[in-house]
């Protein structure tokens, strides 16, 4: 889901730098609100090592392999600082393993990052109180995780078949992208389940975690 | 009609048939010529070790960079060959591009080192030594490497600001 250099024409990577530019400001907006800003950074350093090392690991299922990307969780546990650490996150994997592209960084922030607020808004509905039932909160935790995933790969679908070059044989490319939708669905389902897992975990030993 | 004009009369058809027809006849021969020249082969393939079969791959000269010089696509294996225009010498680069995932790897080519590939090409232990990789092709060794230092990090900046303030 990372879009290389040169696969997008300038004009998008300045928009996705841009729109970076603008939520990476209002989410630090939103982070000095907090009463102790800096107490969710250890929280946050972790699950941005978690990222990074995610898109490493590949996970077999035939005929291709997917690997997580966790954008859902990290939105659900992080909140706002989810954004800045998938942005972040991002820069190590393409810097040390050529994961994307510096050109590109911020258009892959918006499709990962964006999602990622999309699912702290998801799983934190109707949170304020301590009243939720435990299914509630599992099928909110499924639905951040496989929604933040299918969103990402809906915009990296429409970015990607909106700017086709014209050297390329458009109607191979979109089939081949259609094709990959597939293994998205099932990713979102593997990512929905193990967002469910770990929420499920920390509602036993540490649910303040969940709180806002 | 004697002997003789029946001869004449033969002779001048043989001629004029041999004549007439001489290109058809030649036409079925064939002749094979073959010169050594070299060529260069890209091979695609995912982070795993999948092959990008049948990726489009688009071909840019050095001397025309915006234009494409040759498209095609990879076979089975993510592999594509092809040989470049002897005479232009710079970066050639190559696109392959899958589903929105791919890569651009840039090629330099000297058309004066030609007969020197050529040669160093026959040293090479065997065809699967690659040149160069559009992203730097680490081992896995070295990528558990990287990414335990990366993760170390941001080990490090969690402890930092989680350490306890002294009074």
């Amino acid at each position: 889901m990372h879009i290389p250099d040169g696969f997008v024409p300038p004009s998008i990577c300045i928009a996705g730098y841009a729109i970076t530019g603008g939520v990476t400001w209002y989410s630090l907006q939103q982070i000095k609100k907090d009463s102790n800003p800096q107490k969710k950074i250890p929280r946050a350093s972790l699950f941005t090592a978690a990222f990074f090392v995610a898109s490493l690991i590949h996970i077999p299922l035939p005929p291709a392999s997917i690997h997580l990307v966790l954008n859902g969780m990290m939105g659900a546990i992080l909140g706002y600082y989810s954004f800045l650490a998938i942005l972040i996150g991002l820069f190590f994997q393409t810097v040390m393993f050529q994961h994307g592209g510096l050109s590109t960084l911020g258009i892959n922030a918006v499709i990962m990052g964006i999602p990622a607020l999309f699912a702290y808004h998801i799983f934190h509905f109707n949170n304020r109180s301590n009243t939720r039932k435990k299914i509630w909160t599992q099928v909110l935790a499924f639905c951040a995780g496989a929604g933040s995933l299918i969103l990402s790969a809906t915009l990296f679908t429409v970015i990607i078949i909106t700017n086709i070059t014209s050297e390329l044989d458009a109607q191979t490319e979109i089939n081949a992208i259609y094709l990959s939708l597939i293994s998205y669905v099932i990713q979102a389902i593997i990512e929905g389940a193990f967002t469910v897992m770990l929420i499920s975990f920390l509602e036993q030993v540490k649910p303040e975690i969940l709180r806002q | 009609m004697t002997n003789r004009h029946k001869l004449n009369y033969l002779a001048s058809f043989l001629l004029f048939a041999s004549l007439g027809f001489s290109r058809q006849v030649l036409a079925h021969g064939a002749n094979i010529v073959y010169q050594q020249t070299p060529a260069i082969e890209v091979k695609a393939t995912y982070d795993d070790g999948k092959p990008m079969s049948n990726a489009q791959v688009v071909i840019y000269a050095p001397d025309n960079p915006a234009i494409p010089w040759l498209k095609g696509k990879t076979n089975e294996e993510g592999k594509f060959s092809f040989i470049p225009q002897s005479n232009i010498s710079g970066n050639w680069d190559i696109k392959i591009r899958q589903s929105g995932h791919g890569d651009i790897i840039s090629i330099p080519w000297q058309t004066e080192n030609v007969a020197s590939t050529v040669e160093s090409r026959d040293n090479m232990p065997n065809s699967s030594n690659w040149l160069a990789s559009a992203n730097n092709n680490y081992n896995p060794i070295q990528k558990v490497v990287m990414a335990a230092t990366g993760v170390w990090g941001f080990i490090g900046t969690a402890l930092f600001f989680s350490r306890q303030k002294s009074s």
